[in-house]
């Protein structure tokens, strides 16, 4: 019975912590420059993809994956957010969801002509026997998505609270003018933040590979999961984001095991429905200052 | 009087017949590619009216399309209920599904509304997959062949028939609601929620609204599409359907009604001229509707603007907002008001603000403030920064709540009265941030002042501006006279949002003189105008008193403007009131002095 | 008044233009289609889309047994051409439907479609009349109301599926003491679970029934509930991404001596590098052999790749053989009509054909053979059992009606 329960706390945990990522990177766009960015979960789709490539097709060292992606995601995207965002920076709040809405599923389908599959499979970092704890069985690569996914959202919001970055993207979402007139420059605190979020996408996508294969629902998978974490968490903050999506994986897997497999999606909306209601700043927010 | 109708709210309905038309000349393939559009062109207008209007995002317009299809289709393969009464009653089950999404709704902005509507989505398919003794689950439905009358409705004509005309009656009313007070009035709940407010426009209840109307049409649409795609399953109205219908309005134009024909019936068609190239289908129209958002942000509606306005010799200079065509001639003769006239220096006190006390935490913010203005006197009420005068002012408008004490208008409390009730006792305001709404024409701006703007109300007077009713042109022959009587006469069907800010000021001053109030609340009303502006304004301000026995309640820092402007002053220091009286005499007091330089008292 | 002329300008040029991008015609004819040189065969399915997989096959496959026939001198002395369409959702695919029978005017139609969308088509083409043909739908409601004019051909109905998937537990000494089931709750596995349930239900056996959403990838609940409740037989109702992930996960939560049955979707190649080690698994395939299996399924292979040009993870699969013998089959009919073409003419020879397929035309032995009779439009009624071995799928017997 407990056994069980740990079961199935692991497994929650494990996409829990690709949510977390997912969530953070969206959550940090979102700090700096006040966007969701709905084409996210494509760029985790292409870092999942990249590790395909890398792994499968060109066979080379799985650290690599690890290093070259993130920096290439992140490059695709600051190129994304130079071409399409820019000029849509004073744009209305929908015409940026819906340009970001669509640059996803574009970016689904370039990829899906590329590849006209259902789903490329990419094997685990690491394949060895699994660890077992009181009866609960968790495999190496369970722990590596776990920890390795926590650790880097981790430190990821250590440097955005004390780098010199973090502290600009964070005066440009306060306020952009007063932010420019400290010496910080538009152009370049987005382009750093998108390439940021690219970059955390584009991890999470590598850590999600092997446990969930490369396909466009992926791309939608990550997308919403991300976002109903973010929302979970409050949406601005970091850590909000990290347990947000911790809690997100953790409820549907319970869901799933303990109401019903079917209604797994009902539930957890539900679940978001009442945080929405009794605090719709989020579960974890960061403390903002009240204003008189 | 009827030609006024006839171009700007008829036209929608028109353009949709003609397409019905011109579709039954075609061959069956485009009148089924037709009708489907339509649909989609109402749904479009209806999202128009959610998104571009209310500025609220949706995510559930799948789940509430197909809420009315199974309605529709369930009660006339279950109980046998006859076609045009499933439509109706799939109307109502979208107008509840609507409401039900507002209940929670109208509370969030941004992406919390965001997260509303798609629990609203996700929880609603759901439940129609597993609900399969009722809704057949997930391999679908048969839809029946409608029947109307004893007209079986069974081939591409009848359907297109039967589609056209119903859409078009839809889009009409819609497109009246959008284009009357109802519209504007929406706008500028969700342009300017504290002028709104101000005016008696519920903010919450136009929200709710815009959510149930939108909803009912989408409803109605889908029960109008169901017998065409002839089997109905959950999946058809997911979250990415959802996506796809959001973009209408945005990319067709989210202000207007053709943007929402243009974006519905555009997106839908898109994909039969790109069957061509069927491999590469999503990524061209996905890439097509970045290029549009990208380009044009005010959507096709923009684009087309853009391009035939070299077509044609007149350029359209007008943005977003369609004023109505203004009467030939202007008034000369200033409106009858209401009030008994009275003499300027009456002594009769109009309001009376008493023992007025709230904190903030520990901040004692306004301690036993009292306040008496006169019937048609001129009050003012001066301060250093963080004196409290704002929060004293709020309280008086109605936006902050007194913990203790009494505030009295004419017999009547003001106490535990929302804001929005202010209008309809007499008493208006102005804002301190010029808060005008930017959209609306100037002349629609004024109309709004005007007040009666319950949403019930505003869709009675939207009828009434479409058929050019009296009601609607007295509305526009008084706030025109409003806006004669501050200069402004010549820039009514400007959009406020291109005024300049001393205009601006303006503007506000005639929407909260419209409706005759007995007094306006005035907020900081010269701060960032130049002194031959300030001078003007003042003017401005004794002459309208003057003229229609309105008393006023002035905030400000310009000393010299308020001891010209009022007659009588209050001078507030940490939270309570220092000193009351003649302004000559108050301003040379020495506490007054030292609240505002410091002076020492004794030298 | 300039302000709404432009919209209205716009509104009527677009409809004119769809006017002018096609020529008014006629109603549709029993005998569009045909001409003096040529016959033009109509396709429905997804090329784009998560339902790629299964639209992109259809239309390759189909091409390939085109110019296959085309080269020997086509039918009737006339060549064969291919006119496809891409529909993903039931709405598209009653438009693509459409646009084949009246605006295309083709004289057969091919729904290389999953089952939503056979459905809708399905629907309307029963009321016109033209010959269809059904490669991909095995849910009822496409097969009922009976029409005269609808064929379906190797996916066989759900009550057969079910019926051989229970049969595979058994195979080899299997004795199968509890069941369980993991089905998707999307159309197509929530049909063969309704008959699997009642084909179960009948023979007393004890089973339970767990569930997951489409492109699900986290089965540990579902797996673990149905480890609580001692199962040792389980078969899955869905995708080879869905299965592969679901049978991954079972082992990685110490589910062994669990005989594995996929359904018919979930037998890919695609399935294996998701495992790593498949041996042992076991499913129904809906052609005899699986690529690579036999001589001619390689040169089937080859003769794709050839067609396509690279062969995509995955491929072939079962849609591509299906479709490719499904044109052998009406190619077959249409020479049964000696050459009398109309459309009661094709229906009265389709209803009539027996042992129709590939190997009859010279073409590759890919497929089973499908039979016709007036009242049963169901051509084939067989499957193959597949299993892996050796890190490949491979059919070792095959199942037929009883």
């Amino acid at each position: 019975m407990l056994v069980e329960l740990g079961l199935v706390l692991i497994a929650g945990l494990k996409f829990g912590a690709i949510y977390a990522l997912a969530a953070l990177g969206l959550v940090v766009v979102h700090k700096a420059t006040k966007t969701v960015n709905f084409a996210h979960g494509a760029f985790a789709m292409l870092g999942a993809f990249a590790s395909f490539l890398i792994v499968v097709q060109w066979e080379w060292p799985y650290w690599t994956a690890y290093l070259l992606i993130p920096i290439t995601i992140g490059a695709v995207a600051a190129l994304l957010e130079f071409v399409i965002l820019r000029p849509l920076r004073r744009a209305d709040m929908f015409t940026v969801v819906i340009a970001t809405v669509f640059l996803g599923i574009a970016l689904g389908e370039a990829f899906r002509l590329t590849y006209n599959t259902e789903l490329l499979a990419v094997p685990g970092m690491f394949a060895g026997s699994p660890f077992v704890y009181w009866g609960v069985i968790i495999t190496q690569e369970t722990l590596w998505v776990i920890a390795g996914a926590l650790v880097t959202a981790v430190g990821c919001v250590i440097v955005f609270r004390y780098g010199k970055l973090g502290r600009g993207m964070r005066a440009m979402a306060a306020s952009v003018r007063g932010a420019q007139i400290c010496g910080y420059s538009v152009d370049q605190v987005y382009m750093v933040a998108w390439c940021l979020g690219g970059a955390l996408a584009g991890l999470a996508g590598v850590f999600v590979a092997p446990i969930a294969g490369v396909s466009v629902e992926l791309s939608i998978a990550v997308i919403t999961a991300g976002f109903v974490a973010g929302v979970l968490g409050g949406f601005d903050s970091l850590k909000g984001a990290i347990l947000g999506g911790l809690l997100l994986g953790v409820i549907e897997s319970l869901a799933a095991a303990y109401i019903s497999s079917a209604m797994k999606n009902c539930v957890s909306f539900f679940l978001l429905f009442f945080v929405l209601m009794w605090r719709p700043e989020g579960l974890f927010p960061e403390k903002v200052a009240r204003r008189v | 009087m009827f030609k006024r109708f006839a171009f700007g709210g008829v036209a929608p309905f028109v353009a949709v017949l003609l397409c019905t038309v011109l579709g039954l000349a075609l061959e069956n393939y485009l009148k089924y590619v037709i009708a489907i559009a339509l649909v989609s062109m109402l749904i479009g207008v209806a999202l128009v009216v959610l998104v571009g209007l209310a500025r609220c995002i949706t995510l559930a317009s799948g789940a509430v399309m197909a809420i009315g299809a199974y309605t529709s289709t369930l009660l006339m393969t279950r109980v046998g209920i006859p076609y045009l009464i499933g439509l109706v009653c799939a109307a109502a089950t979208g107008a509840l599904a609507g409401w039900l999404i507002a209940l929670p709704g109208t509370r969030f902005r941004g992406h919390n509304l965001a997260m509303v509507t798609l629990v609203f989505q996700a929880v609603a398919i759901i439940l129609l997959r597993e609900a399969k003794w009722l809704t057949g689950g997930a391999e679908g439905i048969h839809v029946p062949q409608p029947v109307i009358f004893g007209w079986r409705v069974a081939n591409d004509a009848d359907f297109l028939l039967l589609i056209g005309l119903l859409s078009a009656v839809a889009i009409l009313l819609l497109s009246i609601l959008v284009r009357g007070p109802f519209g504007k009035n929406l706008q500028a709940a969700s342009g300017n929620e504290i002028a709104a407010e101000a005016f008696g426009i519920s903010v919450p209840a136009y929200l709710r609204a815009a959510f149930v109307i939108s909803s009912m049409a989408v409803g109605f649409s889908g029960a109008l599409a169901a017998p065409r795609i002839r089997i109905l399953d959950p999946e058809s109205f997911g979250v990415l359907p959802s996506i796809f219908m959001l973009a209408y309005p945005i990319v067709g134009g989210m202000q207007s009604v053709w943007g929402g024909l243009l974006g519905g019936g555009g997106l839908r068609i898109l994909p039969e001229f790109l069957r061509p190239v069927a491999d590469f289908q999503e990524l061209f129209f996905a890439s097509l509707v970045i290029a549009v958002v990208m380009f044009f942000p005010g959507g096709m509606v923009e684009l087309l603007r853009r391009s035939t306005g070299r077509l044609f010799s007149r350029t359209n200079k007008q943005l977003a907002g369609e004023a109505p065509p203004l009467p030939a001639i202007i008034p000369a003769e200033p409106i009858a008001h209401v009030a008994p006239t009275m003499p300027a220096n009456s002594s009769e006190v109009l309001l009376r603000v008493e023992g007025i006390d709230r904190h903030f935490g520990a901040l004692h913010a306004v301690n036993a403030a009292s306040i008496t203005v006169p019937v048609g006197g001129i009050h003012g009420l001066i301060g250093p920064n963080g004196a409290g005068k704002t929060s004293l002012f709020n309280i008086i408008s109605g936006f902050l709540e007194a913990e203790q004490g009494d505030i009295d208008f004419a017999g009547t409390s003001l106490l535990d009265r929302p804001a929005r009730d202010r209008i309809a006792l007499g008493i208006t305001r102005t804002f301190q941030h010029v808060a005008v709404f930017g959209q609306l024409s100037c002349l629609e701006n004024v109309i709004i002042g005007r007040g009666r703007n319950a949403v019930v109300d505003s869709i009675k007077q939207s009828f009434d501006h479409f058929v050019g009713g009296r009601a609607a042109e007295a509305a526009i022959r008084e706030a025109l006279a409003a806006l004669d009587a501050v200069g402004l006469a010549d820039q009514a069907s400007k959009p406020a949002s291109s005024l300049s800010l001393g205009n601006q000021r303006r503007l506000e001053l005639a929407r909260a003189i419209v409706s005759n109030p007995r007094l306006i609340l005035l907020d900081e009303p010269v701060s960032g105008l130049a002194s031959d502006e300030v001078e003007e304004l003042r003017q401005l301000l004794s002459r309208t008193s003057a003229e229609r026995q309105i008393a006023m309640l002035v905030v400000e820092h310009n000393i010299p403007f308020v001891a010209k402007l009022c007659r009588t002053l209050s001078v507030m220091g940490s939270g309570a009131i220092v000193a009351e009286g003649n302004p000559k005499e108050v301003i040379t007091r020495p506490g007054v002095r030292q609240l505002y330089f410091g002076e020492q008292t004794a030298a | 008044m300039t302000r709404f002329r432009e919209p209205c300008i716009y509104l009527a040029s677009v409809v004119i233009a769809l006017a002018i991008s096609c020529a008014s015609c006629p109603s549709i004819a029993e005998e569009q289609g045909v001409s003096a040189t040529g016959i033009t065969i109509g396709g429905m399915g997804a090329l784009t889309g998560p339902t790629a997989f299964i639209g992109t096959p259809g239309r390759d496959g189909m091409m390939l047994a085109i110019n296959e026939i085309n080269d020997k001198g086509g039918i009737c002395g006339r060549k064969l051409t291919l006119q496809f369409e891409h529909a993903s959702s039931p709405a598209e695919s009653l438009a693509a439907v459409k646009k084949l029978t009246e605006q295309d005017k083709v004289f057969v139609v091919v729904l290389a479609s999953g089952s939503t969308g056979a459905a809708a088509a399905a629907d309307y083409v029963r009321t016109n009349g033209i010959p269809t043909y059904n490669l991909y739908g095995s849910t009822p409601i496409i097969r009922e109301p009976f029409a005269k004019n609808v064929f379906h051909g190797a996916i066989v109905p759900v009550e057969v599926a079910a019926r051989d998937l229970i049969a595979m537990f058994y195979d080899d000494g299997g004795n199968p003491q509890k069941f369980g089931i993991l089905a998707g709750t999307y159309a197509f596995p929530q049909a063969t679970l309704t008959a699997v349930e009642a084909y179960l239900k009948e023979k007393k056996a004890d089973y339970v029934v767990e569930r997951f959403d489409q492109s699900a990838r986290d089965f540990t609940s579902q797996l673990v509930s149905l480890s609580r409740q001692k199962v040792d037989s389980v078969l899955i109702l869905g995708s080879f991404s869905e299965a592969g992930f679901a049978v991954k996960q079972a082992r990685e939560i110490g589910m062994s001596n669990v005989r594995w049955v996929l359904d018919g979707s979930a037998v890919s190649k695609a399935i294996i590098p998701i495992l790593g080690n498949a041996d042992g698994l076991r499913g129904y395939f809906n052609v005899p052999y699986f690529p690579g299996q036999t001589a001619s399924m390689r040169e089937f292979e080859e003769r794709l790749k050839t067609l396509i040009g690279s062969m995509p993870q995955g491929r072939p699969n079962n849609y591509d053989m299906i479709a490719y013998g499904s044109v052998f089959v009406i190619a077959q009919a249409i020479q049964a009509t000696g050459c009398d073409l109309s459309w009661p003419k094709l229906i009265s020879a389709w209803e009539n054909l027996k042992d129709a397929g590939p190997t009859k035309m010279g073409g590759l032995d890919v497929t089973f053979s499908e039979s016709y009779t007036p009242t049963d439009h169901q051509g084939n009624y067989r499957l193959g059992a597949a299993i892996v071995r050796n890190g490949e799928w491979q059919v070792y017997r095959v199942l037929d009606k009883p």
